[in-house]
């Protein structure tokens, strides 16, 4: 009878499966559509046209390889853009990462109030990045600006300083404003990854006589570790992302020019759409393989095998 | 009873013949177009074109800086940006060259093209793209209750007096920083030091296109190491680096800041002689441009409406730039800011004396010559970039007069090899 039951059951369970299946693919048939046409044909399309010369002031769009990706390596002013854009990448992901993991440990110990503090904090993230960087505008201004008001009032010589006519300061100045916009996701991300850390594990090494920052630094830390790696790539990706920022605050400047402002100048300005492409490509490839050294690593380190 | 019959049916005539007859003067009535200008344009375009026409405008205004990217990624979507747009003469090399916009020979008449001499600017490979509609070139806008008050009574003809009388401004405490000079990376920065490179004698580029300012003889250079002496003296404000031209003019000049604004926008003096719109009314003048030698040179940088191909409403478009450019409107219009590119326009405001600074203008405009006598090149965007970005470094100390044109004509190079 057994013998006779066994073929009926896996029978039974391969039409439910094969129904379950489809039902499955019936499901993420949307979002395989909607990737397709949003992202992967976006993507293949561009990588299409950025082997050839795409230029709206030249007839055709002949085949061109890979000489797009070539004349990068002989664009100074790319270098240059390139080189603020690390500058951009490495200020801001260390200040968010270590500020907001911070943030996110003082706001956990708060118990009233929490979450009209955090909606507080999260206030800058929720707002356009322009209107970010146009009140910062004003913070800046060389006269009536908050910041100089402030230094002079504490009698430090700032009256009429202009913060962008010195490469480091205007460097630091766009980088305080992304961070300034970007940081509460670390915060978020990092609160949510502390609040689902078991409170038992801290009650035992309270009774062990842990103070404060051992548990954050053997407790806290190793078990939100993943989130920061989520929380240090979105970091990462945003800022090689930077754009509103700088072109609000200091223009097409060269001294703080980042990646993403020269290739809007090469695509909208000399209209070098398949230059732009490529650069486009490069920037997209080199921020993931950054992101991909915070994953490997956090992968390599939390994974229970 | 037949007088009743009579007057009945001519009423009933009159009724049903008026409203064809309105409809053949206003052929286009009922259309509706989008109008894409830099601001500020006058507050009653739309209400006087539609009670003109018939047809509602749609008009829409943005920052000057900030519209050509709008009409670039339209465009090269494929789509109208508006059915009129503003057709800078700097765009006209690069929007030839991509065939964007409609030639407006078969409909502007010969006479509109003959009075209006910019036209001329807007005509590549003999296709009119664009038709001025306001006559900028550039003069100087001075404070002249500012030079007075300082005691200067005869306005400057050289480069040398101007700066003699900059630092008389500063020196009396008129003025902490008596020149408005734009050096942030944008249009307004390069532009000035084209103007200024003609003013010390020189042009920028020769027959071929061969750069002429790397030399440490040549007026370009000359021209770049004279803003950055300003700057130094102290005569300029160091936070000029972040300002546009429009800034420049709007807060710091109409509110007194500043005495001098180095590239003028004649334009501009309708503005800030309007006790509405500036702090400095009544005492603003435009002045010939000094140069080195004392011999004026100016260049023009006119504005144009233009029609994109991919238009949906060209007729009405159409209609739209005749009127913008009749006569009528453009001396209207000259209360808006807007200097008339028709010869007979301009005459006729002289004449009226209605042209503020006129005899100025008038003398000024003798000597305005185009900034590239070849036509605008399809690169003149890339090298302006070059020219404003290197301003703006060489502005902040980050680079040397020397290196600067060193990179510009690079820059040139680079955008050339296009």
């Amino acid at each position: 009878m057994t013998a006779l039951a066994v073929p009926e059951v896996e029978t039974e369970h391969r039409i439910a499966g094969s129904g379950d299946a489809v039902l499955g693919y019936c499901m993420i048939a949307p979002l395989i559509v909607t990737m397709a046409a949003l992202v992967f044909f976006p993507l293949a399309a561009t990588v299409w046209d950025s082997l050839h010369r795409v230029n709206p002031m030249q007839p055709g769009t002949p085949f061109v390889g890979i000489a797009n990706y070539v004349n990068m390596f002989s664009d100074g002013d790319l270098g240059r853009a390139w080189a603020n854009t690390f500058i951009y990448v490495l200020i801001a992901v260390s200040i968010e990462t270590a500020f907001g993991v911070l943030a996110a440990a003082l706001i956990n110990h708060v118990r009233i109030g929490r979450k009209w503090l955090l909606a507080a904090v999260v206030l800058p993230w929720a707002l356009p990045a322009v209107v970010n960087a146009v009140i910062w505008l004003w913070i800046y201004q060389p006269g009536a600006g908050l910041l100089n008001g402030i230094l002079v009032a504490f009698g430090l010589p700032f009256d009429n300083h202009v913060w962008f006519n010195d490469r480091a300061s205007a460097l630091i100045a766009v980088a305080v404003v992304h961070i300034w916009r970007m940081m509460p996701l670390t915060v978020v991300i990092a609160l949510a990854a502390m609040q689902s850390i078991p409170g038992h594990l801290y009650e035992a090494a309270r009774i062990d006589g842990a103070t404060r920052s051992q548990m954050f630094f053997k407790i806290t830390l190793p078990l939100i570790r993943g989130a920061v790696a989520v929380a240090m790539t979105n970091a990462t990706v945003t800022a090689f992302n930077l754009f509103d920022e700088a072109w609000v605050l200091a223009s097409s400047s060269l001294e703080t020019r980042p990646i993403l402002v020269q290739i809007y100048m090469e695509t909208f300005q000399n209209l070098r759409f398949s230059y732009g492409m490529a650069m486009s490509l490069t920037v997209t490839v080199v921020s993931l393989l950054v992101s991909l050294v915070y994953v490997v690593r956090v992968y390599n380190t939390t994974r229970y095998e | 009873m037949r007088k009743l019959i009579v007057t009945s049916v001519i009423a009933a005539a009159m009724a049903t013949a008026l409203p064809a007859l309105a409809d053949d003067a206003k052929p286009l009535a009922g259309q509706s177009i989008t109008v894409l200008l830099p601001s500020p344009q006058g507050a009653d375009i739309a209400a006087e074109f539609e009670k003109a026409t018939g047809i509602h405008v749609d008009l829409q205004t943005l920052n000057w800086d900030d519209i050509r990217p709008k009409l670039v990624t339209a465009l090269v979507a494929g789509t109208p940006p508006a059915d009129v747009t503003e057709f800078d003469w700097s765009w006209t090399g690069q929007f030839s060259a991509a065939d964007w916009y409609l030639p407006l020979n078969d409909v502007i008449d010969a006479d509109t093209v003959a009075d209006i001499g910019p036209s001329k600017i807007f005509t590549i490979n003999g296709q009119l793209l664009g038709v001025p509609y306001t006559n900028d070139f550039r003069v100087m806008l001075v404070n002249t209750k500012q030079f007075a008050d300082a005691g200067i009574t005869k306005m400057p003809t050289t480069l040398d007096e101007l700066v003699a009388d900059a630092k008389q401004i500063k020196a009396k405490g008129v003025t902490k920083y008596p020149l408005g000079l734009p050096l942030s990376p944008t249009e307004g920065a390069s532009t000035s030091w084209y103007l200024l490179t003609k003013a010390f004698g020189g042009d920028l580029f020769d027959k071929d296109f061969k750069p002429l300012f790397v030399d440490k003889d040549s007026a370009g250079y000359k021209a770049f190491a004279f803003e950055m002496m300003l700057l130094k003296e102290g005569l300029v404000d160091p936070a000029s680096t972040g300002l546009k031209d429009s800034q420049i003019n709007e807060d710091m000049f109409a509110n007194g800041i500043v005495s001098v604004m180095i590239s003028g926008e004649p334009g501009r003096l309708g503005a800030f002689n309007d006790p509405k719109n500036s702090k400095v009314a009544g005492n603003i003048a435009a002045i010939v441009f000094p140069t080195e030698s004392g011999q004026p040179r100016s260049f023009g940088l006119p504005e144009a409406l233009g029609i994109p191909k991919v238009s949906k409403n060209r007729d009405a478009a159409i209609a739209f730039v005749k009127w913008f450019t009749t006569k009528e409107f453009q001396q209207e219009n000259y209360a808006n800011g807007f200097l008339p590119t028709r010869t007979s326009a301009l005459a006729a405001l002289n004449a009226q004396n209605k042209l503020i600074s006129g005899d100025a203008l008038v003398e000024e405009s003798k000597h305005v010559e185009p900034l590239f006598s070849q036509g605008t090149p399809p690169w003149y965007p890339a090298f302006s970039s070059a020219v404003n970005t290197n301003i703006n470094s060489a502005a902040k100390g980050e680079i040397t007069v020397d290196q600067a044109m060193q990179n510009i004509a690079e820059g040139a190079k680079k955008a050339m090899a296009q």
